[in-house]
């Protein structure tokens, strides 16, 4: 794991046309590169360049693809993922093959759907007279028992089949119809032309309903596995030319990947140029690729990152699988710029802190591991499995949340709420309750919310501090000294929190009056006000200035008002802003406490139960409130501090992911 | 209760479900998919992959339609329930217009089955059959064997007194164009009288988009049926809903006394359109059908602005429910132009 971003390297390499095709599968295969367009050479040299229009129309690869996937979909069949891609096997696309398959296909299955429809239309029907029947609503149907004296039975269901109306023997003389009465005046001229004759036997009619009810069952049942075989036969049609299909899917994203690459490059009458970022411990092995690709016949040339400007160097961080949850947070917030450090193991130590403050329960932490380990244990035996209220990511996150719960847990001696083993560290109920033994190291919630300002502290001075390296790194050394979040923004801060707890010792009756406080202060204060004065400087010696000095002394007065206000406002904000860390800590306890107490009132098993449901509205209420406000804790008032987030990530092109794709 | 304590929780709601319809673009990618197989996958990775499981199931668009209806109910029903109150009351009442067009289609299926002895078989259970709104007898009705019993299973409904105008004959020989206008204007008649339970402000914005509802169906009605129909005065008079600003208008009142051949269309809509949206005056299907686009325009146009005002109202739930049924629409459009084989640029000249 790298602490700070990885360095880059800039590859530009010309290689000979006919090899360019080697070449681009050579960095397919490879998937490190993050492309550019080549912008950098003289302008004169760029007028020879000339650009080719695609072979392939990427639109209709695209479109292609999504029709492959549709049919697998329809299919239920997996979608084959970038991973099983082979660029050996990468072909010109047969576009108009591809179609008549897909269509012919299609087509197949329309088919079929449309034998599956009128199955259920079938079924519907039946499904009607079978209710009907059912609930004994015998005012909409209606049964009649007779004999057909012109032509056979068979003949007359024929014509009444478009009525859903059934004619079922009784012996050899009488049958029985069934059917709907509203559409008796259809049926009763159909029957008088088949010289029907009614017969009103009861013994007949009770056979009758009996038959009819055996009928519909049968139909019932006939229509359904009809219908379920229509299905059937729709999977089975897509299956049997899965290999197709998957063959064609792998074809039409390789030749996307590859257009992608080479609408980066760039031509001349013998000649391909392009160019493109590298992490700086895979440009040994791209190079080889290329050169190996091209036979040896290429030029490759590499620029350092620092020869460009730094906010167009792509940024790749790798971290380890470990960290993924983490790493997400972060990417969710934005790309660190290029050079600055890594965040992801500061958000862990300090996420899982934050959590472990506000939820620390062995027992309830235990609960959140086993969700975290069977979740992702079954996202991992089932790869394709759809994703659900608890993500790959949360699965893998509750993991470590259910870690820092179990030892923070331990830390304060609560396992389900209870005392079962004495506390490592203080007992956080008693403290919250108030009867904390006069030994304990804190006993009440006064120290409790002491502990999450500290804590505040120590998190806002790592940011102060991993900005100041940011900002060293970056070799913008007047920020880092003289900015509300450089040096002098710290000194300020630490001279405020002396003050706050100097204040807090006197019992709220007044401040320190250490002499060298004011001072500080009005040093600070002064140091802060010339930073643009001072920043102005150092640009005119590097001839970088933009602003006259009229601007900069315009501007200055009321940057520096500004910036003090954020200084008292805001740090004090972002402090006190940790206390939530105790709120929600206190809020678990005192649940908890009265969830035990309702099970001593109650007693019995109804107490168990009520102490059992108590646990888990505790563990998914609360778990998700800490989860929510230890991540806002990190990007509102850690990140803030240091992350700026104007990095641009790298995406290289390829087939598979490298490990520096996490950003 | 503050109009935020009664519309903050289920405006962040609506808003948030809208931000997710808009970024899955369901519509847009139905009618990118060349066939109806790909159209139905385009459907399963969205909000509306129940769709997608019913046609796997039955391979038919009409019971894709009924499941579209059932996700239309339990919207009304789910928001109504976060509402609370009189608020939620109204939005239940809302339901009645979905019963109303229920009811028009199973009338119109008996009318086959009765009156045109058709068999109706299937078509029958694609029905919706429970309760709506009030208590419909829906299984009756649709095995009534006279109009009398197609009465009797509205009863205790307030279609129940409506319904007896008519009789087996005047619907055999009129047809049920009437009816289903009278029915119409009982729905307006009712969502008015139920404005009357909410607060000022939610009453005032719903009578408003009821009027400009109401403004444009009577738009509608003067040009499709006074202008291209040519109806007679009295006919016509009778088909318009009796409130809003054109039902007011002295220019309306001119347009149904012009002699029918007299009557332009494009002369009455200048009224009432903005420059802009001027129409011909050909007596063509065409210019009625882009009329009716027009104003279909405008209407969605009302009711999107409505998302950028005031987010504590009425106004916003109603809206909600106008940019769904206007979604569930398209849907069921491209479906259809799908199993038909119609292409993209027809589908989309008729959904709009």
């Amino acid at each position: 794991m790298n602490l700070f971003t990885k360095p880059m390297r800039l590859l530009t390499a010309v290689v000979l046309q006919q090899r360019s095709d080697q070449v681009v599968k050579a960095l397919l295969q490879l998937g490190v590169l993050d492309f550019i367009h080549i912008s950098r050479l003289e302008a004169d040299q760029l007028a020879k360049l000339s650009s080719k229009p695609s072979t392939t129309n990427r639109v209709v690869l695209e479109d292609l693809r999504g029709r492959v996937e549709a049919l697998l979909k329809q299919g239920h069949l997996a979608l084959p993922g970038e991973s099983t891609l082979d660029v050996s096997l990468l072909a010109e696309p047969q576009v108009d093959a591809y179609r008549a398959v897909l269509d012919e296909l299609t087509q197949t299955l329309l088919a079929l759907k449309e034998r599956q429809k009128v199955a259920n239309q079938a079924l519907l029907g039946v499904e009607e007279m079978r209710r009907y029947l059912a609930e004994s609503k015998w005012q909409y149907l209606d049964l009649r028992v007779g004999s057909v004296k012109e032509g056979k039975s068979e003949q007359l269901e024929e014509k009444l089949s478009p009525y859903g109306a059934f004619v079922e023997p009784i012996d050899e003389e009488f049958v029985t119809v069934l059917s709907l009465r509203r559409d008796l005046a259809q049926i009763d001229p159909l029957l008088d032309k088949f010289g029907w004759t009614e017969e009103s036997d009861p013994l007949l009619q009770k056979q009758a309903v009996v038959l009819v009810r055996t009928r519909l069952e049968t139909e019932h049942q006939k229509l359904i596995d009809k219908r379920g075989e229509i299905e059937q036969s729709v999977k089975r049609a897509i299956a049997e030319r899965k290999e197709e299909l998957h063959a064609i899917w792998s074809n039409l994203r390789l030749n996307e990947l590859s257009d992608q690459i080479k609408s980066y490059f760039s031509y001349t009458r013998n000649t391909t140029l392009f160019s493109g970022w590298v992490p700086a411990d895979q440009a040994e092995s791209v190079r080889n690729a290329i050169v190996e690709a091209s036979g040896g016949q290429c030029v490759v040339e590499w620029t350092e990152a620092t020869e460009v400007p730094r906010e167009s160097v792509p940024v790749a961080v790798t971290s380890p699988k470990v960290l993924e949850p983490f790493q997400n947070m972060v990417n969710n917030y934005a790309t660190p710029e290029y050079g600055t450090v890594n965040p992801t193991i500061f958000v862990m130590i300090a996420y899982l802190s934050m959590f472990g403050l506000m939820f620390g329960d062995v027992g309830q932490g235990l609960v959140l591991l086993l969700v975290g380990l069977f979740g992702s244990r079954s996202y991992r035996r089932n790869p394709e499995k759809k994703e659900g209220l608890l993500t790959r990511n949360v699965t893998n996150l509750l993991v470590y949340l259910g870690l820092s719960s179990m030892l923070f847990g331990a830390l304060f001696g609560s396992y389900f709420g209870l005392p079962l083993l004495p506390p490592l560290w203080f007992n956080f109920e008693a403290a919250v309750e108030g009867h904390a033994p006069a030994t304990a190291l804190v006993r009440d919630v006064y120290g409790i919310l002491g502990i999450t300002i500290r804590f505040g502290i120590i998190i806002i001075y790592t940011g102060l501090v991993l900005n100041w390296v940011n900002l060293f790194r970056k070799k913008s050394f007047v920020p880092m000294l003289l900015d509300k979040n450089g040096v002098v923004g710290g000194v300020l801060f630490g001279t405020g929190i002396y003050m706050a707890f100097g204040f807090v010792g006197s019992s709220y009756r007044s401040f320190p009056s250490d002499p060298w406080i004011i001072p500080t202060l009005v040093i600070c204060l002064i140091l802060l006000f010339a930073k643009p004065y001072v920043q102005h400087f150092v640009d005119l010696k590097q001839g970088r200035a933009d602003k006259t000095f009229g601007q900069v002394a315009a501007g200055s007065i009321m940057e520096f008002l500004v910036d003090v206000l954020e200084i008292f406002t805001g740090y004090l904000s972002n402090t006190l802003s940790f206390m939530r860390v105790a709120g929600l800590g206190i809020a678990h306890a005192s649940l908890m406490g009265t969830f035990k107490y309702l099970q001593s009132m109650v007693g019995g098993v109804a107490g168990v139960l009520i102490f059992i449901a108590g646990n888990l509205l505790v563990i998914v209420l609360e778990g998700l409130s800490a989860g929510i406000q230890s991540l806002r804790l990190n990007y509102y008032e850690f990140f803030s501090r240091y992350f700026t987030g104007r990095g641009i990530a790298y995406r290289p092109v390829g087939l598979k992911r490298s490990s520096s794709d996490n950003r | 209760m503050s109009s935020v304590d009664t519309y903050g929780f289920v405006n962040a709601k609506m808003r948030a479900r809208l931000g997710k319809a808009r970024e899955e673009a369901v519509t847009e990618a139905l009618l990118r998919a060349p066939t109806l197989v790909d159209a139905i996958a385009a459907l399963r990775p969205t909000r509306y992959a129940a769709l997608a499981r019913s046609y796997d199931q039955s391979g038919d668009i009409q019971s894709i339609e009924l499941v579209l209806l059932k996700m239309e109910i339990a919207l009304y029903r789910e928001i109504a329930q976060y509402l609370d109150g009189v608020e939620g009351r109204f939005v239940a009442e809302l339901l009645g217009k979905i019963e109303i067009d229920n009811l028009k289609n199973s009338i119109r299926l008996w009318y086959s089955s009765i009156i045109h002895r058709r068999p109706i078989r299937h078509r029958s259970e694609y029905l919706f059959k429970e309760v709506i709104l009030h208590p419909v007898d829906w299984t009756a009705l649709i095995n009534a064997l006279s109009w009398d019993g197609v009465v009797e299973a509205t009863a205790n409904t307030p279609y129940h007194p409506i319904l007896p105008e008519y009789t087996e004959e005047s619907l055999r020989e009129e047809g049920l164009f009437q009816l289903e206008s009278r029915l119409d204007r009982v729905w307006y008649e009712e969502i008015r009288k139920a404005t009357a339970w909410l607060k000022k402000t939610d009453r005032q914005k719903a009578l408003e988009l009821l009027d400009q509802e109401i403004d444009l169906k009577n738009l509608l009605i003067l040009v499709r049926y006074g202008w291209y129909h040519r109806l007679e005065a009295k006919e016509l008079l009778s088909l318009l809903l009796p409130w809003g600003e054109v039902f007011k208008s002295k220019e309306v009142n001119r347009y149904i006394e012009t002699p029918k051949e007299n009557r332009s269309a494009s002369e009455l809509l200048s009224q009432f359109l903005p420059d802009e949206q001027r129409v011909g005056d050909h007596s063509a299907v065409e210019e009625v059908l882009r009329i009716e686009e027009l104003l279909a325009q405008n209407q969605k146009r009302a009711y999107r602005r409505l998302l950028g005002g005031d987010p504590f109202t009425i106004g916003v739930a109603l809206a909600y429910f106008f940019l769904n049924k206007e979604e569930f629409r398209r849907i069921k459009a491209i479906l259809n132009g799908k199993y038909y084989g119609f292409d993209e640029g027809y589908i989309r000249g008729v959904i709009g």
